[in-house]
């Protein structure tokens, strides 16, 4: 009966006698099964009071409303600038965009980690019913690689309707200073290949609302939940043109 | 894993039984699979479709062939010299292993879980190996070398439908009715394939839901004939007295 017994038992042997539980293994026994369903307790709680925070987190304006993106202030114009587009055409991003909410991204189709999920993200948030129509453009950062015909094909995996715009370098970093964004920057490889370089660019979507002003911005990293508790919200809240 | 295999093989050498090395060798391959490039890859880091491949692999496949695989002799000898035993038959228990394996899933599908652990190696590993211990651990009474830990085939039946059939499904629903991406470590990956967050973990869901089910109904099945058989019993044999009593 002894645990003892067990130790010398070797190959070939008998199995070992099979003690009752002792009160004591009863005691142990109730105090796992509380604290694994504590654990799971626990887990609920927390992602219980994740989702909460996700509804009620956020950044805020001053105002009463909080935004799951990153707010703003002072407000950003919506910036002038014009480059073209993948059809070949002149695009004057102000014209074109003026009093519609937009989203505006810089980034390029080699991205290997931001800008896929990140459009692709996106794009399922205005996919979900009820959500308001918004115009997203996307200005390369890499107009070597990234031709028309190429961007166009990239942005048609998400959505045909998406814009996409290139230019010239020049073009490109005096659209992003007029964005008020980072200017990308050309990282060569580390095996010296020049077509396999990566670009560094500005990580967060500009989100224009009607009155031409940029209140919040989303940095990779914002869900599709985040888009969708923020957007209806931003044109509630600036829908009017000016 | 080598030294999983290599310190079994090793441990096996004293009375080596060529069904339970083949079982043994079975799931470590499975093991080994369901944790390397591609699948452990993808699961890690990339796609929900993968990690819950990787789950059901883990806990439906690979642990019962390990289990199949361990003499008793071993067990015993293993546990004696841990002192395990007595822990390990409260354990083995079903109400016990049913609720502990159940718990991990809760736990370890969480997506709170999910995007602190995956992000890393060693949380993944975490993960992995709280995956097969629970594993280990659902699988002991129904097909661990120890009889005395095995209830009878109905209570094995109704363990196995509940704990590894039943209870699995509430999670999966949610991840298949879920609107919205759950996990934002699989959201925020690069997509793989075209393959959309919302339709991978979809897909995640359903493979929680049922992926399980063939092994799990071949195992309930064959548990049944079992039964049967043995409620069938030997043919009787008339005793002194004329009276027919089971031999």
């Amino acid at each position: 009966m002894s645990t003892s017994s067990d130790e010398t038992t070797s190959p070939g042997e008998a199995p070992p006698p099979t003690p009752p539980p002792a009160p004591g293994d009863r005691i142990k026994l109730v105090a796992a099964l509380i604290g694994l369903v504590g654990a799971a307790l626990f887990v609920l709680a927390a992602v219980a009071v994740r989702a909460e925070g996700n509804d009620s987190s956020g950044s805020q304006t001053g105002d009463s409303e909080t935004w799951d993106g990153t707010a703003i202030a002072p407000a950003l114009a919506r910036p002038d600038f014009t480059l073209t587009d993948t059809s070949g055409r002149p695009y004057d991003f102000a014209a074109e965009t003026r009093g519609k909410l937009t989203v505006l991204f810089f980034g390029y189709t080699n991205c290997p980690d931001v800008c896929p999920p990140h459009m692709a993200i996106l794009d399922s948030a205005l996919d979900t019913p009820g959500m308001p129509k918004a115009t997203v453009v996307f200005v390369t950062t890499d107009p070597d690689r990234d031709t028309p015909e190429r961007l166009r094909s990239w942005l048609d995996n998400f959505n045909a309707d998406f814009v996409g715009l290139t230019g010239t370098p020049e073009q490109i970093a005096q659209a992003e200073r007029a964005a008020h964004v980072a200017g990308s920057m050309v990282i060569p490889a580390e095996n010296g290949d020049s077509d396999d370089y990566t670009v560094g660019h500005a990580a967060q979507m500009i989100t224009y609302t009607p009155d031409d002003l940029a209140h919040v911005v989303y940095p990779f990293g914002v869900r599709r939940e985040d888009w969708t508790h923020d957007l209806p919200q931003l044109l509630e809240r600036w829908g009017d043109a000016p | 894993m080598a030294l999983l295999l290599v310190g079994y093989l090793w441990i096996c050498r004293e009375r080596p039984d060529r069904h339970q090395r083949w079982f043994f060798i079975g799931g470590w391959a499975l093991l080994w699979a369901s944790t390397d490039w591609p699948l452990g890859t993808l699961g890690a880091g990339y796609l929900a479709t993968a990690h819950m491949t990787q789950y059901v692999l883990y806990t439906m496949a690979a642990a019962p062939l390990l289990m199949l695989g361990i003499p008793e002799w071993t067990l015993r000898r293993g546990l004696s010299r841990l002192r395990a035993y007595r822990a390990v038959r409260i354990l083995a228990r079903p109400l016990v292993a049913g609720l502990i394996f159940n718990v991990v899933l809760l736990v370890t599908h969480a997506p709170i879980t999910v995007d602190a652990l995956r992000t890393s190696q060693l949380g993944s590993f975490a993960l992995d190996v709280t995956w097969l211990a629970s594993a280990l651990l659902l699988w002991l009474p129904v097909c661990g070398p120890l009889d005395e830990l095995k209830p009878s085939y109905p209570v094995r039946c109704v363990y196995l439908f509940l704990a590894a059939g039943l209870v699995p499904m509430v999670p999966g629903g949610f991840l298949t009715f879920a609107s919205t991406p759950l996990y934002s470590v699989y959201e925020l990956a690069p997509r793989i394939g075209g393959f959309d967050a919302l339709d991978d973990q979809q897909a995640a869901g359903a493979i929680m839901k049922i992926g399980n089910l063939p092994l799990l109904w071949a195992v309930l099945g064959g548990m049944f004939v079992r039964w049967a058989n043995q409620e069938r019993g030997p043919s009787p044999t008339p005793n002194v007295l004329g009276k027919k009593t089971p031999s």
